[in-house]
């Protein structure tokens, strides 16, 4: 049998897989059939009853099982007595289905938006949906002009009820197609949702404590296909029709999801997501979508600032630029090229970085660059270069079959839509997802496997997922003898990390070590994550990376290693190489490396300083020290943070939303996003003033545009060969869209880009053997008493940029310490009070919090919280410590 | 109390025995002794053919044959569940009540022959909320009672068949009777009715196998088990065969459960059993399934009471609720009154039936609050036509038989009471429902 059938719809032929939708088929031949409850994304669940059509099937003969004939020797079509729902019915051979063709249908429908209305306020003309609301386009398309239903009696409900602090709901417009619960549901994983109560007083509720607990919230004010649910920020701020829709990028993460600004009058006053289905499908997370309030701050920098005695007077481009270049110019003549150096943010684009090295390491003369400061300091990664994900991986696809290890990364508050897509992989399409943490993170309530180790073990277990990998016998031993070298010496080197010490080490069983490298490498693909929990440690990477080579899981889609890097384009700050030790395109530097941040940022390591886009003075009192040693700091920066306060020369830099540029995200896709709005002041974009920098220091660019500068990047960089602004824009093709396209609750549509992946070494079958490397792990520190001090990142943060988004503010968290109950209990101790905690000398007071998903032995402060506590004790870099706590 | 028609009642024996709710006294009277035959003597597939040949058909309303849904029960797919729909909520519904008050060994019985006729081993009770009291007395001590004979447990009779019953309380919800959403409920999520397919048979209780099967069909398995087809099939006519409880109410003189055999006319049960009609008055209407039932007519009396010849007059059989109006009875009241109730029990999932149920009320008190005009009978026609076929469940369907026979045989009484003018003048209201 054909796994294909085909049927007539409105009498035109149509052929589609087995078990398709009739809405779907339909959509195939641009038949739209008008849904409410329906999404793409969710199991249907035929509720709103708009998507009824008529639905006939060839008559079988009893008698004989062939179709029966009529005289003209046409097969007979017997129709259902009822109609049916488009969105739950699949498709059969030789199917008739009538949607504009029966007058009963187009009746039906009708009658059920007839019905939808009876309890509608109406009251379009203050309704943020008006202009792109499904209800209001169908409607117009398939219903009464009138409305028959006695006013005096219609329903009421609140107008205004908040079911958290960021999404408001207008029970009376809302139609129950309960797509808000059942996103939260089968999306999100957050159940947070439900109807209440039944008939016409079904309403919609929040259970969670606080209302609407969940990263993701926003995004059901997108499939709300009416004004039910608003968000707090955007309600009643402009008309759908009055804005420009800009295509975008979300700034706040390595995911790299895909936006679009909703613009007017040169603000932004919504964000939402643009669909990419490679990247983040048809969602963004809450931080992505509140996030964006620091675009039209008062407080951002508006003018140069150069620095007279105590004060930072304003000063125009060319004074500004031309001291810069003066005072570079005479450091350098006296002190060399290596008294200087730059530290540039893992926020800028490609072509801001690309830029920013060149001026050090072409004009300058030195290799004093560096993007690691802050988080990220607290995870390296080099791995994606031999071993990254293939391209064409899509875990919004993978499921039964593929393996998922993670290992360290707390996916819900470090990358939120990869948490998604592989809590999908796990409960929706069956992959079998192995979540590895030293503490009890979200993704374990929707996977097969939990493996929670010892905080510092991770190499270990790393190491000992190869070791049982390669005692098992599963190595792929094909794939690795033609394409790995080294693999006697890794033998070798495994035999220290047998199951029984690697289990000591990371207090899990030998059994769960083996079946963990048994379920990764028998799968047929295998994806490994890391994340910033999992320690910065080069011993780890180079066991993952052995590991996904010796199981053959790599140079393939949907196979390779995923690091969970913390900022919107760190893999582009690696790419472009801005590390003192390697040039763009991962090439080392053969002689003179420069220094890493932390040297410079160290009393006496240089005597100039470029920071753009960091602000190393709040993480850590000693980089403090050291800039105010600084012969001469110039800081680029969207506000006038403590470093800026420091600096010599003060820079206003444009936000992502005011200029164009690119992104490459943690699976090394290469995106671009447009201007938005304008900035503010006088403020340009990075490159650009680093172009002005390298002038006023004799060089003579003539970039014209990021483009230009991206222009430059493609030759240059041979990873990034072919990555021009047009082909990074140009559309998908016109199958991929139709197939896997919806944009389901958005009447408009921007631009659909996938972006661009560049290929790993793994990926190219002419490439050199790629060695497997092993780095001795570093001794597990001496068993210190106390608990572990453990920093993680969280989603809502003290960042800057956040903290400008007021909606938000009520998430970000106070410096709290999380204890189990039971370290609590030891120390005598309960939620409120306040303990000291320290660490060589270092102490530091914090409430207490009991958290029951913290395990004992471990103690959470979250770190980049207001004061950075977390840092005075882990190090501006680290992760975690050993530390003492007492009741103060 | 003497029946009649039967000898001796099939169902209803504590009508005939006394105190045979207490397991003594049922076991001295055939107690278990189909469950002993059924698993000492013959096979699961013995038990469902025995109960396909019988002819026994569905009493919670829809009469679909109990044997055939048995044989749909997939062989291979563990575990299975037996679930015992005793919601009984259909207005003038009270028969499963009262073989569950008076005669629960031989509804549990058939139970347990069900799962064993099905390979489960765990049974559901699932009842509505207001059978606490029954639930936790008279039907839990029965079900203890089983349990220290033996009945329940692990292997029953020294078999390799085990089996477990538990009884579970709804929260009070009409909606729960249908059974997918009672499935819904009994996991704990909200009463909703669930699309099909799949059919419970198939993925039913925790997406496992499942039979769904109301109280007094399995209290029937009991005696045709013990008795075989051909003694059962003594009862009824031939497509509807057995005896049936009639629970019967509205303007009779004795209001109150008769077991009939199937085919009896409604004359006998209104007249002979019901004592006719208060003070001597005409029947107006008969509504034989209670709240969803059309109502029959006057002239519909002789109908004999069996699935074919009740659908041939225009209404149903369903779970045999027949309420009786009188001449003194206003068919608009009627009507709201079950619009009302629909209204209140729509579980609110689809559009067709949340909506529309609730603008029927509003357009029912309309009129007979004496504003409505007769654009609105009209209205009400439109209104379960834009119904009718579009709902999700049958409970939204169920509104439209009741209404659109009311309209047909008393439109005089709707007309009277509208308006000649087009437009009313109505007072303000407060009939401002909020919630939260
Ligand atoms: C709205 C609605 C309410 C129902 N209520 C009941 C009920 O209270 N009791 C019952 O046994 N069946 C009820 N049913 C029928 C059940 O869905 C189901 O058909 C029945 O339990 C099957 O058992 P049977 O085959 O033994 O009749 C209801 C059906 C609908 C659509
Ligand atoms: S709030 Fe919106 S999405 Fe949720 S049920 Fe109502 S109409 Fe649907
Ligand atoms: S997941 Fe990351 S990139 Fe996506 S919206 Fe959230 S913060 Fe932005
Ligand atoms: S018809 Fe619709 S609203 Fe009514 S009970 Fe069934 S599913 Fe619920
Ligand atoms: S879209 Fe099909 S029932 Fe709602």
């Amino acid at each position: 049998m054909s796994d294909n059938v085909t049927l007539t719809i409105d009498g035109v032929q149509v052929t589609v897989p087995k078990g398709t939708l009739i809405v779907e088929a339909a959509k195939q031949i641009e038949n739209e059939i008008p849904v409410f409850c329906y999404h793409g994304k969710m199991d249907p669940v035929g509720m709103c009853r708009m998507c009824l059509v008529e639905v006939g099937q060839p008559a079988i003969d009893r008698g004989t099982g062939k179709p029966e004939l009529d005289e003209d020797g046409n097969p007979v079509v017997r129709f259902f007595p009822k109609p049916m729902t488009a969105c739950t019915t699949t498709v059969s051979e030789g199917m008739v289905v009538k949607v504009d063709t029966s007058e009963a249908a187009v009746d039906d429908r009708k009658a059920v938006l007839e019905f939808l209305l009876t309890s509608h306020p109406l009251d379009c003309p203050v309704c943020d949906k008006g202009g792109e609301c499904p209800l209001q386009d169908l409607t117009i398309r398939h219903g009464p002009g009138n409305s028959r239903f006695d006013y005096e009696d219609k329903q009421h409900f609140p107008k205004r009820y908040p079911l958290g602090d960021l999404i408001v709901l207008d029970m009376e417009r809302c139609i129950i197609c309960a797509r808000c619960v059942r996103f939260q549901q089968e999306i999100a994983f957050d159940p947070v949702l439900a109807i209440e109560n039944r008939g016409r007083r079904a309403h919609i509720v929040s259970y969670s404590k606080p209302g609407f607990d969940s990263h993701y919230s926003g995004n059901t004010t997108d499939v709300c296909p009416v004004g039910a649910l608003t968000t707090r920020d955007f309600r009643f701020g402009a008309r759908a029709w009055e804005m420009t829709n800009v295509p975008s990028l979300c700034n706040h993460c390595g995911v790299g999801c895909n936006t679009v600004l909703g613009t007017r009058a040169g603000t932004i006053r919504r964000i939402m997501p643009r669909q990419n289905e490679a990247v983040n499908e048809l969602w963004i997370c809450d931080k992505g979508r509140f996030g964006h309030h620091f675009n039209g701050s008062p407080d951002r920098l508006t003018t140069p600032l150069i620095r007279k005695g105590e004060e930072l007077v304003e000063a125009t481009w060319d004074e500004a630029l031309s001291l810069i270049g003066e005072k570079f110019g005479a450091i350098k003549s006296a002190n060399g090229a290596d008294s200087l150096g730059g530290i540039a943010g893992a926020r800028l684009t490609n072509e801001d970085l690309y830029v920013f090295q060149k001026l050090f390491r072409e004009i300058i003369g030195t290799n004093n660059i560096d993007h690691r400061v802050g988080l990220s300091a607290a995870l390296e990664d080099e791995t994606a270069f031999t071993v990254g994900v293939g391209v064409g991986t899509d875990l919004g696809s993978v499921g039964k079959g593929t393996t998922i290890l993670n290992i360290g990364a707390d996916l819900d508050q470090d990358a939120p839509i990869l948490y998604l897509r592989v809590a999908g992989a796990s409960v929706k399409r069956g992959a079998h997802v192995i979540n590895a943490g030293g503490r009890r993170t979200k993704l374990d309530a929707q996977v097969q496997t939990t493996l929670r180790y010892n905080y510092g073990s991770a190499a270990r277990l790393a190491l000992g997922l190869l070791a049982s990998v390669v005692s098992q016998g599963l190595v792929a031993k094909e794939w690795a003898d033609s394409r790995t070298s080294g693999m006697a010496d890794l033998e070798k080197a495994l035999k220290n990390f047998g199951a029984d010490k690697v289990a000591e080490a990371t207090g899990l069983t030998t059994n769960a070590i083996d079946a963990a490298a048994k379920a990764f490498a028998e799968a047929e693909n295998g994806i490994i994550i890391f994340g910033l929990e999992a320690g910065n440690d080069p011993a780890l990477r180079a066991a993952l990376e052995a590991l996904a080579l010796a199981t053959g899981h790599a140079g393939k889609p949907n196979n390779g290693v995923i690091a969970v890097l913390p900022h919107a384009n760190s893999r582009g700050a690696i790419d472009m190489g801005i590390l003192p030790d390697r040039l763009p395109g991962y090439k080392p530097v053969e002689s003179n490396a420069g220094l890493s941040a932390v040297e410079m940022l160290t009393a006496g390591g240089v005597k100039g300083l470029l920071i753009a886009a960091a602000d190393p003075a709040v993480e850590s009192e000693s980089y403090k020290q050291a800039l105010q040693q600084l012969d001469f700091l110039v800081v680029q920066e969207l506000f006038l943070t403590e470093t800026a306060q420091m600096a010599d020369v003060v820079l206003p830099a444009k936000g992502n939303a005011e200029r164009d540029g690119s992104y490459t995200n943690l699976e090394r896709r290469v995106q671009t996003f447009d201007m938005g709005v304008p900035a503010p002041g006088k403020a340009w974009a990075d490159w650009l003033i680093f172009t002005g920098i390298a002038g006023q220091l004799g060089a003579d660019w003539a970039y014209a545009s990021a483009d230009g500068v991206m222009a430059e990047i493609t030759q240059r960089v041979p990873l990034y060969a072919g990555m021009d602004f047009k082909n990074l824009t140009a559309p998908i093709s016109l199958q991929r869209k139709t197939e896997h396209y919806i944009y389901e609750g958005m009447s408009f549509t921007t631009d659909i880009r996938e972006g661009i992946q560049w290929a790993t070494v793994a990926e190219s079958d002419s490439a050199p053997k790629i060695p497997l490397r092993f780095i001795e792990p570093a001794k597990a520190s001496s068993q210190e008493q106390g608990l572990t001090l453990v920093a993680p990142r969280m989603l809502y943060d003290g960042g800057r940029l956040l903290a400008e988004a007021d909606v938000v503010n009520a998430h970000i968290l106070e410096p709290q310490l999380m204890l189990s109950r039971s370290d609590a209990q030891k120390l005598g101790v309960s939620t409120g009070d306040s303990v000291t905690v320290s660490q060589n000398g270092t102490a530091i007071t914090v409430p207490v919090y009991i958290e029951r998903t913290v395990s004992e032995g471990v103690a959470l402060l979250p770190r980049n919280l207001a004061g950075r506590p977390a840092e005075k004790l882990v190090g501006p870099n680290g992760l975690y410590s050993t530390v003492k706590v007492e009741k103060s | 109390m003497a029946n009649p028609l039967l000898k001796e009642h099939v169902l209803l024996r504590h009508r005939d025995i006394e105190d045979i709710h207490k397991i003594d006294v049922y076991l001295a009277h055939d107690g278990y002794r189909a469950l002993e035959k059924g698993l000492k003597e013959m096979t699961p597939d013995d038990v469902t053919n025995v109960v396909k040949a019988s002819g026994l058909r569905g009493r919670g309303g829809a009469g679909f044959p109990t044997g055939v849904k048995w044989g749909f029960i997939p062989k291979n797919l563990n575990p299975k569940y037996v679930v015992v729909n005793a919601d009984e909520s259909e207005p003038g519904t009270f028969k499963d009540r009262e073989i569950m008050e008076s005669n629960p060994h031989q509804f549990i019985e058939g139970v347990i022959l069900c799962a064993y006729a099905v390979g489960a081993e765990t049974c559901y009770i699932y009842g509505r909320g207001e059978f606490w009291t029954l639930f936790h007395g008279r039907m839990q001590e029965a079900i203890d009672e089983a349990y220290e004979k033996g009945f329940l447990g692990k292997n029953i009779f020294d078999t390799d068949f085990s089996c477990d019953m538990y009884l579970h309380l709804g929260a009070g919800a009409y909606i729960c009777g249908e059974e997918t959403a009672l499935l819904n409920s009994l996991e704990g999520l909200m009463g909703q009715p669930r699309s099909r397919p799949p059919f419970p048979a198939v993925a039913g209780l925790y997406a496992k196998p499942t039979v769904v099967n109301n109280v007094e069909t399995l209290a029937n398995v009991t005696p045709i088990v013990l008795h075989g087809a051909d003694w059962y099939r003594q009862f009824g006519t031939e497509k509807s065969p057995g005896t049936k409880i009639c629970s019967l109410s509205g303007r009779v003189n004795r209001p109150g459960n008769y077991e009939v055999p199937l085919g009896t006319p409604i004359r006998y049960l209104i007249e002979e059993l019901g004592g006719g009609i208060i003070d001597g008055k005409a029947v107006k209407a008969i509504l034989p399934a209670g709240a969803s039932s059309s109502n029959m007519g006057a002239d519909k009396i002789d109908t004999p009471m069996d699935y074919e010849s009740m659908a041939a007059a225009g209404g149903m059989l369903g779970s045999a609720s027949f309420i009786i109006l009188d001449e003194t009875i206003n068919a608009v009241w009627a009507a709201e009154k079950n619009v009302k109730f629909f209204k209140h029990e729509s579980c609110g999932k689809c559009s067709p039936c949340r909506e529309g149920t609730f603008w029927l009320t509003s357009v029912y008190r309309k009129l007979r609050e004496g504003y409505g005009t007769k654009q609105d009978v009209e209205l009400i026609e439109t209104i379960i036509n834009q119904m009718e076929g579009n709902c999700f469940c049958l409970l939204g369907e169920f509104v439209v038989p009741g209404v659109r026979t009311s309209l047909e045989l008393f439109r005089n009484e709707y007309e009277s009471l509208a308006s000649e003018e087009n437009e009313v003048d109505q007072p303000q209201k407060d009939l401002i429902h909020t919630f939260f």
